[in-house]
């Protein structure tokens, strides 16, 4: 070590001890879906062999065209369906939230304040479960059980990508750039579209990945409201590994494996973002 | 004070749900009502549950060839009866839409729906009474509502056998033919003698799989050589508590687990199917269609080593189940020639030959293609056979209400007996209490 | 241009930007209200309305005031979900917060490779609960698992993670724990980086070991975002359902003895099985209370340990 390195700086190097800790829990994170892999890749009686087995086998192209026409799963009409769930809440989400974020950060109007206080406040009710029973009673009466608008309709409501939105904005969008617009004359909704709009984009993907992966994860509403023959992803894996005649570990790991394909895909193509946006999101909070 | 809130209710729904419909750009899809396709061909769909279904594919086929105007729309909802079929049925029924034009009733289910008369169409209405001689008097009477009416016609029934693996049994020392070892275990107490002597070699694995099957084997038989009832009386008040019948199985399970023959393996946990694979106990109590899911969860590596004999105390049921009409449904008429078709005997051999559904009706059971059955997994058994003495001999239970609720709920109690650490007596307190716990909280 | 023809087209357009500074406002929020209470405010309310009857989809609706609650009130097994519900909370929770906030700690040093550790270390967070429920469900397996596989191969004996309360506990508590610690510890950390670096030079110039400087500097600057955490793991943890379903293999009843059923199984127990809408959405309600009553208490401690600093 060079002398002229001082105190400050060796503070922040990592002692052998956080590198051990950091490996182990990467290896925590990581080994439950290396063995979702392992398990997907064999034959059924693998996954009660002991001593487990560590390595991939070869079976995973048939374990997944068998799981995916698997006419009792549904697992393709579950990742289509959840597919379109989750886009739509997304799009729905994120046009909301960015609207009223705006609006919350950048406008004055009378009541703002007690406005975005009940936002917050409803982020405190779990509607998943204490409005589970009326919304059960609400959608049967209008014929709607078995229909993607039942799982999409309850999701359009989420006060958090609101509160997101209104701190991004406030931090993203300079109030000057917004007054001299104004000053050509242009319209709250110009502003919008012209301003505000292109300048929260990055918060605007943060908050698109997260409710696409909260609702892709959805399963409490959609398990009640939907039946087997037209699942979201979550209800069909959880089908597979239900189906009381014939459970096979092979396939249902293979289930879940496809279920978080696309996440992780997300996740690895976003990754970066996920974690930049979800550490900025989490100090302006 | 009684409130009947739901015409406003509905009102108010609709006019929100329409307002947040338009704002969120959704669209709902129109339901026809009338049950006709495009091109005017009455549809008649039936709802079943289970693995494999019922095994109408090709009796549907030739239904449809035979009937011009009639397209049937057969659909093996999901596997999963009790968590998944019975509530949905139940919700599309309480809201007078969604049910198919017939649906499949499994025992387990029959004494909830059968109380529930108003949902069903009278069969007899459309001659199917004339079908009684096809059944046993208990299935056909188990097709009635409360008050009489011919709702549901018989399909299959389960029988019971037990299955218990050969080479375990090999490995404790005990016999392994079939002959011999059903002759061993003509009662139960002949069954607790082979526990005892499989619990004394050092094979580890439980004797039995779990307390509930053993349990509710014994305990139908019980009821049915006495009076019939076991957790409802006719007046569909809880009487568990006074059950003869109900004791006596349960003080059975105690005494096995007392001697440690009694295993941890839940039925349909994962646990279970794995310990059917590998080996974690040495019998189970078996309806006819246990033999296709021990072939699935066992698979190819086990054939041979399970096999199967005649159940203790000589006969048994569990599951089979009835098609009924909803009244719901737009064509009554056409759906109730469906079902006579799809429970006529001739049907139950086709679909015995499908999926291996035990037929109910004993002409079917007596024909040379269900009688004449041996089962090669299982060491070329005479399945057929074994599976018919079963009814044959088999005194039927009355289901109330809530039975099937009421039986989740104390099977739960039983795990506490496993490995005879808690006290019988306190278990039975709480066995008890867990189905007046139902009974308080059903609606 | 005369100054009548200006003056009409200048009233209008003065109009506009009336309607448009003072309304559009309330026109960019409304989309988020109007559905708030439609899908929100209206099931909030006609829980409590519909748990105040006895309540069975068909047929008549009959008023019973209070009586599901004090149903709920007095019945032990409901006091036996609420139990599981606030023991898993705690169980999952503190190892939780403890963790991430080590991890958040070690993400913070200088080190190779660091975005890929903190990477894989939220990688759990995208995978599916009930895929997560179904992998460690199996590796909790009694017999078959491979936990029990490893404590048996270290001489130790098998767990019946199913059968006993607190081996129950723990099994769900991992499965939380597992999906989200990784969350809370980038959530921690980022917070982490806005402590300004002075404060920890000044420190260590003055002798404080990193141990003391973690106490004395990073516990009381990360407050605001440790209330933050700990709100959203109050929801998530009070609501447990998913888990404990799946690990008692699709069953609402939380096992045998209902070791694991929380208060979310035991209102889908209630109406789906039951038929008892009533009671589930006294149930729903109660289950609201105590969501409160807890974001009440941790406000509270919160504030505690502001009040002592």
């Amino acid at each position: 070590m060079s002398t002229r390195r001082g105190s400050g700086v060796r503070l922040w190097d990592a002692t052998p001890l956080t590198r051990i800790t950091l490996v182990f829990a990467l290896l925590l994170s990581v080994w439950p879906l290396y063995w979702m892999v392992v398990i997907a890749s064999r034959s059924v009686s693998d996954a009660t062999a002991m001593p487990p087995p560590l390595l991939p086998g070869g079976n995973l192209g048939d374990n997944i065209s068998r799981a995916l026409t698997d006419d009792s799963a549904n697992l393709m009409t579950g990742l289509l369906n959840s597919f379109i769930v989750a886009g739509t809440v997304t799009v729905s989400v994120v046009v909301i939230s960015t609207m009223a974020g705006f609006a919350f950060a950048k406008l004055r109007f009378r009541g703002r304040q007690v406005l975005l206080v009940s936002v917050l406040l409803t982020m405190m009710v779990p509607l998943q479960h204490v409005g589970v029973v009326p919304l059960y009673i609400m959608m049967i009466e209008l014929n709607w059980t078995n229909t993607m608008q039942a799982v999409i309709l309850p999701f359009l409501v989420n006060g958090f990508g609101i509160f997101l939105m209104r701190q991004y904005t406030m931090q993203a969008v300079p109030d000057e750039l917004i007054e001299a617009a104004r000053m050509d004359g242009a319209a709250t909704w110009k502003i919008y579209l012209r301003v505000v709009l292109p300048a929260v984009r990055p918060g605007m993907a943060v908050l698109a990945l997260l409710t696409f992966m909260q609702n892709w994860n959805e399963f409490l509403w959609p398990l009640m409201i939907l039946r087997p023959d037209n699942p979201t992803v979550q209800v069909a894996i959880r089908g597979l590994s239900n189906t009381n005649y014939g459970t096979d570990y092979s396939m249902i790991f293979t289930g879940t494996l496809l279920s978080i394909v696309p996440l992780v895909i997300i996740f690895i193509a976003f990754g970066r973002q996920i974690v930049g946006g979800l550490m900025e999101g989490a100090v302006k909070s | 004070m009684t409130h009947t809130p739901r015409r406003g209710i509905r009102t108010a729904l609709s006019a929100t749900a329409a307002a947040a419909l338009v704002l969120a750009g959704a669209t709902a899809c129109g339901n026809s009502d009338d049950g006709l396709d495009a091109d005017g061909n009455i549809v008649l769909t039936v709802q079943v549950f289970g693995g494999a279904g019922f095994g109408y594919d090709e009796l549907v086929k030739q239904y449809e060839k035979d009937n011009p105007g009639i397209k049937v729309d057969y659909q093996v909802v999901t596997p999963d009866y009790d968590n998944e079929y019975r509530p949905n049925l139940i919700q599309q029924l309480d809201a007078g839409s969604g049910a198919g034009d017939i649906v499949a009733v499994e025992e387990q289910g029959v004494g909830q729906m059968m109380a529930m008369s108003d949902y069903w169409v009278d069969l007899a209405e459309y001659g199917l009474d004339a079908r009684e001689s096809d059944y046993t008097a208990w299935k056909w009477e188990q097709g009635h509502t409360l008050d009489g009416k011919l709702a549901g016609l018989g399909t299959d029934v389960g029988g019971m056998a037990m299955c218990y693996r050969t080479d375990l049994f090999e490995q404790a020392g005990l016999p392994t033919d079939r002959d011999e070892v059903g002759a061993l275990w003509a009662d139960w107490d002949g069954f607790t003698e082979l526990g005892e002597q499989f619990a004394a070699s050092d094979v580890d694995a439980s004797f039995v799989d779990s307390p509930s099957q053993l349990y509710n084997t014994r305990m139908i038989q019980e009821a049915g050589n006495a009076d019939g009832i076991s957790y409802f009386d006719r007046q569909n008040d809880y009487v568990l508590g006074e059950s003869a019948a109900v004791r006596t199985a349960f003080d059975y399970v105690a005494e096995l687990s007392e001697k440690d023959l009694v295993g941890n393996f839940r039925s349909w946990t994962d646990e279970w199917i794995q310990a059917t694979q590998a080996g974690g106990f040495a019998t189970m109590a078996c309806p006819a269609w246990m033999l296709g899911v021990i072939i699935d969860h066992a698979g190819e590596e086990n054939a041979g080593n399970w096999d199967v004999a005649a159940i203790p105390g000589g006969s048994g049921n569990w599951g089979g189940s009835w098609l009924s009409v909803p009244t719901q449904s737009p064509h009554p008429a056409e759906a109730a020639a469906l079902v006579d078709y799809l429970s006529s005997p001739d049907s139950q051999i086709a679909a015995f030959e499908a999926v291996s559904n035990f037929p109910s009706a004993p002409a079917a059971q007596a024909d040379p293609v269900v009688a004449d059955m041996t089962n090669e997994y299982f060491n070329d058994a005479p399945s057929g056979q074994i599976f018919a003495d079963s009814v044959a001999d088999y005194r039927p239970v009355f289901f109330g209400e809530m039975h099937s609720a009421v039986r989740g709920a104390v099977e739960d109690v039983l795990f506490q007996l496993v490995g005879g650490t808690d006290d019988p007596d306190a278990v039975w307190t709480a066995f008890v209490a867990a189905g007046q716990e139902v009974v308080d909280t059903g609606v | 241009m005369s100054e009548v023809a200006e003056r009409g087209p200048g009233r209008l357009r003065r109009l506009v930007d009336r309607f448009d500074l003072r309304a559009m406002p309330y026109v960019l929020v409304s989309p988020y209200f109007l559905l708030f209470t439609v899908f929100g405010l209206f099931p909030l309310g006609f829980t409590l309305w519909v748990s105040m009857h006895k309540w069975r989809l068909a047929g008549e609706k009959e008023f019973v005031g209070l009586d599901n609650y004090g149903f709920l009130l007095t019945n032990g097994n409901f006091w036996n979900a609420t139990y599981n519900t606030i023991g898993m909370f705690v169980m999952a929770t503190l190892p939780q917060l403890a963790l991430a906030l080590l991890l958040a700690n070690a993400l913070n040093k200088r080190m190779r490779g660091r975005l890929l550790l903190r990477m894989g270390i939220l990688l759990p967070m995208v995978t599916s609960v009930v895929a997560v429920a179904i992998v460690f469900s199996q590796l909790f397996s009694y017999r078959y698992g491979m936990i029990n596989w490893g404590l048996e191969s270290l001489g130790f004996d098998r767990i019946d993670w199913q059968a006993d309360r607190l081996p129950s506990w723990l099994a769900i508590s991992t499965m939380v724990d597992w999906r989200w610690t990784g969350y809370n510890a980038i959530i921690f950390l980022a917070a982490m980086q806005t402590i300004p670096r002075d404060l920890y030079e000044a420190a260590a110039i003055d002798g404080a070991s990193p141990r003391r400087q973690f106490w004395q500097i990073t516990i009381p600057q990360l407050r605001p975002v440790i209330i933050f955490v700990v709100f959203i793991s109050t929801m998530g943890g009070l609501m447990l359902f998913a888990e404990p379903m799946m690990f008692g293999s699709g069953r609402y009843d939380g096992g045998a003895a209902g070791n694991f059923q929380t208060i979310g199984l035991y209102i889908v127990q209630a109406f789906r099985e039951r038929n008892n809408y009533g009671l589930a959405a006294a149930a729903a309600w109660l289950l609201f209370m105590l969501i409160l009553i807890i974001a009440l208490i941790n406000y509270l401690f919160t504030n505690r340990i502001r009040g002592n600093k």
